[in-house]
């Protein structure tokens, strides 16, 4: 009877609409559905953005551009397919586009970082503090192609498994792995020569 | 969070378990440890986490939404303005006739100045018909001529008066 009765008490789940379900309501011309979209969606979008783009402003701007990107393409979204797959090919494509276009300024903006952190002594020991990895890694990862950047924060910090980066970005799962490989040893080097207190650490290891 | 034990126990390359993960994210010893047995982790450890853009999710989502209604409303405006397609084509199609029926007509025949030609090309040429070929005539009325001829190869011509003959032979 207990079970019965657990069976009838609605969760949340059974509440909310999937993200399909959302796409459906929205499609038929509802307006707040769109927005309840919006709100599921905004962390990921925005930490996505955040971490490729490396700036918090810019990030929000790509994120929300992102999103009016989606309402105005929500027609074309095919349900036989992961929502989150056709979101983030959108926001990916929009953060590509806008790094393309202000590579140049982040470039300079970084050389001034790399001043800043050379005059570390680098025979010093170092506790690793996740806000520091945070701006090492905008400063290394300007070496890195918009492209390049995208698939590493996608695998490293999204998590992302290759074959879902592939779909994403509509490439072979085989130019995921080498666009990785690319950026991890250019990062390398770009650390060894810009942080080196941050290299020795796994330089060390016997 | 799982226990540092179980995390360093459990930790692989390239992992994707949330709880690894999760503890990488969260405990500066591990982190320390995980980075010198794997220079990858140096990287993953800031991620995982979900950002707030500035403001909050409610202003965000504000923006966007007032965003969305600006381009509602826009939309039927432009709409107003712009051609569909079925409707573009079938002008098109209109004025592709009536350009090609113009300039036909512009190459039609026109009223030309006179012009002085030899009597020879003004001549206009006859239309040739078969007629039909009489073998065997037979007539109490008709008057024939004979032509006379310059000489052997010149041609014998016969011109035979009959009225009871028909025009067109």
């Amino acid at each position: 009877m207990a079970a019965v009765l657990r069976l009838m008490i609605p969760t949340n789940e059974s509440i909310e609409p999937d993200d399909r379900e959302l796409v459906r309501t929205i499609r038929n011309g509802d307006a707040s559905a769109f927005e309840q979209l919006v709100r599921r969606k905004t962390s990921k979008v925005y930490s996505l953005c955040c971490r490729i783009i490396g700036n918090t402003e810019d990030a929000k701007d790509v994120a929300q551009l992102a999103f009016i990107k989606l309402w105005e393409n929500l027609g074309k979204y095919d349900p036989a397919y992961a929502f989150d797959t056709w979101l983030y090919r959108i926001v990916t494509n929009v953060a590509i586009d806008f790094m393309r276009n202000k590579q140049s300024r982040e470039n300079a903006v970084n050389s001034n970082l790399r001043l800043v952190r050379t005059s570390t002594d680098p025979e010093q020991g170092v506790v690793i503090q996740r806000k520091e990895i945070e701006n090492v890694f905008q400063a290394v990862s300007t070496v890195l192609s918009p492209k390049q950047k995208t698939i590493f924060v996608m695998r490293e910090m999204d998590d992302l498994p290759s074959a879902e980066i592939a779909r994403i970005l509509g490439c072979r799962e085989s130019t995921v792995r080498n666009h990785l490989f690319n950026a991890r040893k250019m990062m390398q080097q770009q650390l060894k020569k810009r942080f080196p207190e941050y290299s020795r650490l796994w330089k060390e290891q016997p | 969070m799982i226990s540092c034990q179980a995390f360093r126990e459990n930790l692989r390359p390239g992992t994707t378990d949330a709880a690894v993960l999760e503890h990488l994210r969260k405990c500066d010893a591990c982190l320390d440890w995980a980075v010198r047995i794997d220079p990858d982790n140096f990287y993953r450890a800031i991620g995982g986490e979900e950002m707030v853009p500035p403001g909050g999710i409610d202003a965000f989502t504000e923006g966007v939404m007032t965003q969305v209604h600006l381009r509602q409303a826009e939309a039927p405006a432009i709409r107003r303005f712009l051609i569909p397609p079925r409707r573009l084509a079938a002008a098109a199609a209109v004025t592709a006739i009536i350009g090609v029926a113009a300039l036909m007509l512009d190459r039609g025949p026109k009223p030309r100045a006179p012009v002085h030609t030899p009597a020879a090309a003004a001549v206009q040429p006859v239309a040739l018909t078969t007629k039909p070929v009489v073998e065997t005539y037979q007539s109490k009325n008709a008057t024939i001529v004979e032509m006379p001829s310059e000489g052997p190869h010149d041609p014998k011509v016969v011109m035979i008066f009959d009225d009871s003959l028909p025009a067109d032979l």
